[in-house]
């Protein structure tokens, strides 16, 4: 529409640069984004009477009109970046990216290398394991109502990480992946695929951060393939400054008798946006999808979920909880879905919001569809504020009402960060809140 | 197990039956300006309800089918093949023996026993769009309340009746508020005055007769203050070989103090659509309850709200659905909390048997500046067949000052080990079942009063008596 | 100023109710006080009252720690200032272990910028928790959530040991307990008593001040003391009974 009129066709000028700057990747690649981005551009905003969208804020959604696609980067310090990006104590291999840019890479031991296992960049991915790509790159169904930012995520991605792990093979340390936004009105395409086939096991810690101040756009996915009887444990860190926009959509599938966990941190931007999806497929498989959210002024967080249970004998766990200050909004969506013949299912589902302000809003639209009757299937759905009774104790330990207010708050967050396997990550987050909490 | 639960199948016989249609008004198929006059005409109506029905049409017609959060289901509704109005008699029955004997043994068909007759302090039974009958006890009038036909309540109260009119739910609240507007007629108009218990249930029976025939009811219930009523509406309804609509409006007004309790026991046959919007305003310390039972029709949408909208107000819905193959039922409760130390309470219970669908929604709201607000919802499903389906999709904002909310569901399925329990003591599968589906409502319907549970004890026990055949 | 928990004239109402009435008492500190009397009587008001919850109404009168009133100060300040209160239901803090929880409250007692000493802490932490029979685990369990009665109780003792109060209010401190966990928490206390600490033992039943020797004894009714003795007080009241207090506070009347 805005083509036809010419008022703004700036993104695509900024499309025609980005495939101008890709000129050794190969032609199916540039071919899956010009489709991509046709499909962007046919793609309409998401309107009022979306489902996908009730209760958001649909007000900054037209992103063309606040950011720029070029790609150029105002980054001028690397090794600060580098430095900050150190989230845990030990890692199997790492990767730093600002403004979609590669800033440094520890490379998996030469002994993991020597079983197959593959950690690269995805634009690496692109020149030596494209047959991987062909298979595995965006091939998991965009569903929960950001399909048109997730074209423009196929359009204009050009970083990120690959994570291929061959049968058999077990990993201890995490890989870890560190994506920074830094330039103003900057645009960053985050992107996350791992690949692990039958019974092998990895851990992966993905952090999102801002370099400064200013406004950015984040759209990021994250995608996960776990093959028979492997495990695959993924933790999100998202601390991008109260400016940033941010779109994040994940979505995994879990195989037989495979074990998928998903523990997110979330503590920045102005509005996010996370799409979650677990596929249960596999019959024996297991499904943990756990977040937490500390929101305060202005921010709105907006979570969605679905959990599809397809095979019978599968389970899956959800568990979100917010906490809410001042005027922040958060809003969880979830939905469990089993169905025809997916029976012994046991799928479980809890939001929890805990308002410390009058003037936080929290919205909650947990949902069932079943299909199958034998299944033990449940959601629950609570929104309150600190008890009294809860803080007059603790007055009555001395703890000044303030104190007592951020330890309710911290062990609220507990029962998801108790479940991050990695210690020095868990310690570090708990950081991130602690300073996100005290302003 | 499965066997046995596949043997499930709901006897509508109590409902399939049907006798001559003799209409004296017709308005004849399809909806324009047209058919609100002749229905305007017909009823001797004053302008500003023929305006008003006019200015609903275009509302009607101007509101899209809400497809896009409800089943596609509602896009086989063809409304030019819909007869909106038809009436038997245009003058309500004043005595029992007035009364058409066909509409007689109607009742005799619909089994409300002599005896709960007696519990009836008034009656206002329906047969097609106008009040066939209208019975009023003694005692009621003589304290001052009023019970008769919409109809007649709009001619004989307009001061009452126009000032609570349409402001509870209006016109353009929903597309089937709109159509309801426009082509409304019969339901019941209550008035209670102030301090006025009402001691004993009024009751209102309603029939569907006619082929292709949407029924258009709207009822107005206001309580003043102190004042206490319960209300109840059964329906049952013939089985036909086209859709048939049904589309009520039914708006409550409860004064400060008052308590309403509404009761509905809804069996319309299997190719009925029945969309109905149902709510109520409750003043300050005012109590609104809301008990639904759905067994019958293709469709149901159903959703009643109660607005808090005065401080201390209570709301409550306690709902109860089946779900048999074909059948989808779709309801749930809407809570707006609109006032501090407002509280309401959501039990809802669906059973799903062969390929049915009990579908919950849920709306809860409670926004800035309220204090002391409190909601409790819970939704517990039945699963009978394997192939039975149940959705919840509750809706929940909650900002403010020492509000609380809390929402629970679960979704189970009667347990082999309880079934192979009562069949080890003797009882066959299905009668297990059956003993099992009672016991999982058992709790709710205690809460019901007397006579409404006997009512659906006998509705649900026919439904599980076709089951053992 | 005398060392000493004094309650004057003290009058509390709950809305509209009187709940406590003209109450006056005196604990020396070094002395430990108990208070029977039968239920519903205003034992757990006043206690609850002293610590400051909100839902207690003090009308008139005046408490005083050491010569200081605790009326103007908030509930945290007068923890701080050195009263204590074992809850009767002791409130569960999910996600809050009671290592941490212990040291928020330590911390807070420590003038601004000064940092608690974690090694001394933990030893300090440890050798009470010996003290009171708690299995180290404990440390990092949330404060009371999932716990038995009487590991509830003992957790509030163990804080009450790490907080040092001058003056500790002990609310039906026995109820739930069977009569090994009485004895461990009796001896916790009894390990506590000295010419530091001032406590008031409320109860409802003579058993505990068999393993808690008080140096007086108060029978409370309808919101007063009607009868002060000592130990044998307690005594002569679980074998005459709560009607006998019943008589004597009408003959009063």
């Amino acid at each position: 529409m805005e083509a036809e009129t010419g008022i703004d066709e700036s993104i695509r000028y900024d499309f025609q640069n980005h495939i101008d700057s890709l000129n050794t990747a190969p032609e199916w690649w540039i071919q899956y984004k010009q489709d991509a981005f046709d499909s962007y551009m046919d793609l309409p905003l998401p309107r009022r009477s979306d489902e996908n969208w009730r209760f958001a804020n649909r007000s900054d959604l037209d992103v063309e009109r606040s950011y720029a696609f070029d790609g150029e980067s105002s980054l001028a310090d690397r090794s600060k970046l580098e430095q900050a990006s150190q989230f845990t104590e030990t890692q199997s291999g790492s990767y730093v990216f600002a403004d979609n840019q590669l800033v440094s890479a520890n490379h998996a031991p030469q002994e993991l290398q020597d079983k197959g296992v593959i950690w690269c960049s995805i634009s690496e991915a692109i020149e030596r394991h494209g047959d991987l790509l062909k298979d595995y790159f965006m091939k998991q169904d965009v569903d929960l109502g950001s399909e048109k930012f997730a074209q423009l995520h196929s359009a204009f991605v050009t970083n990120g990480i690959l994570l291929y792990i061959p049968k058999g093979v077990e990993i201890d340390a995490p890989f870890c992946a560190y994506n920074w936004a830094s330039t103003p009105n900057g645009a960053i395409f985050p992107h996350t695929l791992v690949i692990a086939e039958e019974f092998s096991s990895v851990r992966l810690v993905e952090a999102h951060l801002s370099d400064g101040e200013d406004a950015a756009l984040s759209c990021g996915v994250t995608h996960l393939f776990a093959g028979i009887g492997a495990k695959i444990n993924y933790t999100h860190v998202q601390n991008f400054n109260e400016q940033t926009l941010g779109f994040q959509i994940n979505s995994n599938i879990a195989g037989k008798d495979s074990q998928v966990e998903m523990n997110s941190v979330i503590l920045g931007c102005r509005h996010y946006r996370s799409e979650t999806h677990g596929q249960v497929k596999g019959s024996g498989a297991h499904v943990d999808m756990r977040s937490m959210a500390l929101t305060d002024a202005g921010q709105e967080i907006d979570q969605r979920t679905l959990q599809t249970h397809s095979a019978p004998n599968t389970t899956s766990n959800l568990l979100f909880k917010n906490a809410l200050k001042e005027q922040s909004k958060t809003i969880f969506s979830g939905l469990i879905k089993v169905d025809e013949g997916a029976q012994q299912t046991d799928a479980y589902q809890t939001n929890r919001n805990l308002l410390l302000s009058s003037n936080a809003e929290a919205n909650s639209l947990p949902g069932l569809e079943i299909e199958a009757n034998d299944v033990k299937c449940s959601h629950g759905a609570t929104t309150s504020e600190i008890e009294d009774e809860e803080i007059f104790y603790m007055l009555a330990r001395g703890i000044p009402r303030e104190a007592a207010q951020e330890l309710i708050v911290y062990g609220f967050f507990e029962e998801v960060l108790s479940q991050i396997a990695d210690e020095t990550l868990a310690e570090r987050t708990r950081e991130l809140i602690r300073a996100k909490f005290r302003g | 197990m499965t066997t046995a639960a596949s043997q499930i199948d709901i006897d509508r016989d109590k409902g399939d039956f049907k006798y001559e249609e003799s209409h004296k008004y017709d308005a004849g198929y399809g909806l324009t300006e047209k058919t609100i006059d002749y229905i305007c005409d017909v009823k001797g109506e004053d302008d500003w309800i023929r305006d008003f029905r006019k200015r609903a049409l275009k509302v009607f017609e101007s509101k899209a089918m809400p497809t896009h959060w409800a089943t596609k289901d509602l896009d086989n509704i063809v409304f030019d093949n819909i007869r909106y109005y038809l009436a038997g008699d245009k003058q309500a029955k004043k005595s029992w023996d007035d009364v058409p004997d066909e509409v007689k043994e109607t009742f005799e068909r619909l089994g409300i026993p002599e005896n709960e007759r007696k519990f009836l302090a008034g009656v206002e039974a329906q047969f097609d769009s106008e009040a066939a009958y209208s019975n009023i006890k003694e005692a009621v009038a003589k304290d001052g309340v009023i019970f008769m036909g919409s109809t007649e309540g709009l001619m004989k109260h307009p001061e009452l009746f126009k000032k609570w009119f349409g402001k509870v739910i209006p016109t353009g609240d929903n597309k089937f508020s709109a159509l309801n507007s426009a082509v409304f007629s019969g339901g019941s108009f209550i008035y209670v005055p102030p301090g006025v218990k009402v001691s004993h249930p009024l009751q209102a029976y309603f029939r569907i007769n006619a082929e292709n025939f949407g029924q258009f009811e709207r009822t107005l219930i206001i309580a003043d203050e102190g004042s206490e009523v319960t209300y109840m509406e059964g329906c049952t309804a013939p089985k036909f070989d086209t859709a048939t609509l049904h589309s009520a409006v039914v708006e409550l007004v409860a004064m400060p103090g008052a308590k309403i309790e509404y009761i509905t026991v809804q069996n319309w046959s299997s190719n009925v659509f029945n969309l109905v919007t149902k709510r109520a305003v409750a003043h300050e310390n005012s109590v609104v309850k809301w008990i639904d039972c759905n067994i019958g029709s293709r469709l149901t949408m159903k959703y009643p709200g109660v607005v808090l909208k005065g401080r201390k107000a209570r709301g409550e819905v306690m709902s109860i659905a089946l779900a048999n193959d074909g059948q989808h039922q779709d309801t749930g409760a809407k809570m707006i909390h609109a006032a501090d130390e407002t509280t309401s309470n959501v039990i809802s219970k669906s059973i799903s048997v062969g390929k049915g669908r009990s579908t919950y929604r849920g709306q809860v709201h409670m926004p800035k500046h309220l204090k002391g607000c409190k909601n409790n919802t819970e939704c517990d499903a039945l699963l009978i067949n394997s192939d039975s389906r149940t959705d919840t999709y509750p809706a929940i904002t909650v900002r403010g000052d020492q509000n609380y909310v809390q929402h629970e569901a679960s979704v189970s399925k009667v347990s082999a080990e309880q079934i192979f329990y009562m069949q080890q003591r003797g009882l066959s599968e299905a009668e297990a079942m059956s003993l099992s589906v009672n016991g999982f409502v058992n709790d709710l319907t205690r809460q019901f009063p007397m006579e409404y549970s006997v009512e659906l004890k006998r509705l649900i026990e026919l439904e599980m008596e076709g089951s053992v055949g | 100023m005398s060392a000493s928990l004094e309650i004057k004239n003290l009058n509390v109402n709950i809305g509209d109710k009187r709940i406590i009435k003209d109450f006056n008492l005196s604990i020396p500190k070094g002395e430990v006080h108990a208070i029977m009397g039968p239920n519903g009587t205003g034992k757990s008001t006043l206690a609850k009252a002293l610590a400051g919850h909100p839902d207690y109404e003090i009308v008139s009168g005046d408490a005083l720690v050491d010569g200081e009133s605790l009326l103007d100060l908030e509930v945290d300040e007068r923890s701080r200032s050195g009263l204590f209160l074992a809850f009767q239901y002791p409130m569960e803090i999910p996600g809050v272990s009671i290592a941490n929880f212990i040291r928020a409250a330590r911390n807070a007692r420590l003038p601004d910028g000064e940092e608690l000493n974690a090694p001394a802490f933990y030893k300090e932490l440890y050798e009470k928790m010996d003290m009171l029979k708690i299995d180290r685990k404990f440390t990092s369990r949330s404060v009371n959530e999932g716990f038995s009665g009487g590991e509830k109780k003992r957790c509030e003792i163990l804080q009450m040991a790490m907080l040092n109060p001058r003056y500790a209010i002990l609310d039906e401190t026995d109820s739930g307990l069977d009569i090994d966990a009485l004895k461990v928490v009796s001896d916790g206390v009894n390990a506590l008593r000295g010419p530091g600490l001032g406590a008031l033992v409320i109860t409802h039943y003579q058993r505990l001040l068999n393993y808690i020797v008080p140096d007086q004894v108060h029978v409370m009714y309808d919101g007063r003391i009607v009868k002060s003795g000592d130990k044998d007080l307690a005594l002569e009241l679980e074998s005459k009974g709560y009607d006998w207090i019943k008589e004597i506070a009408d003959d009063a009347a």
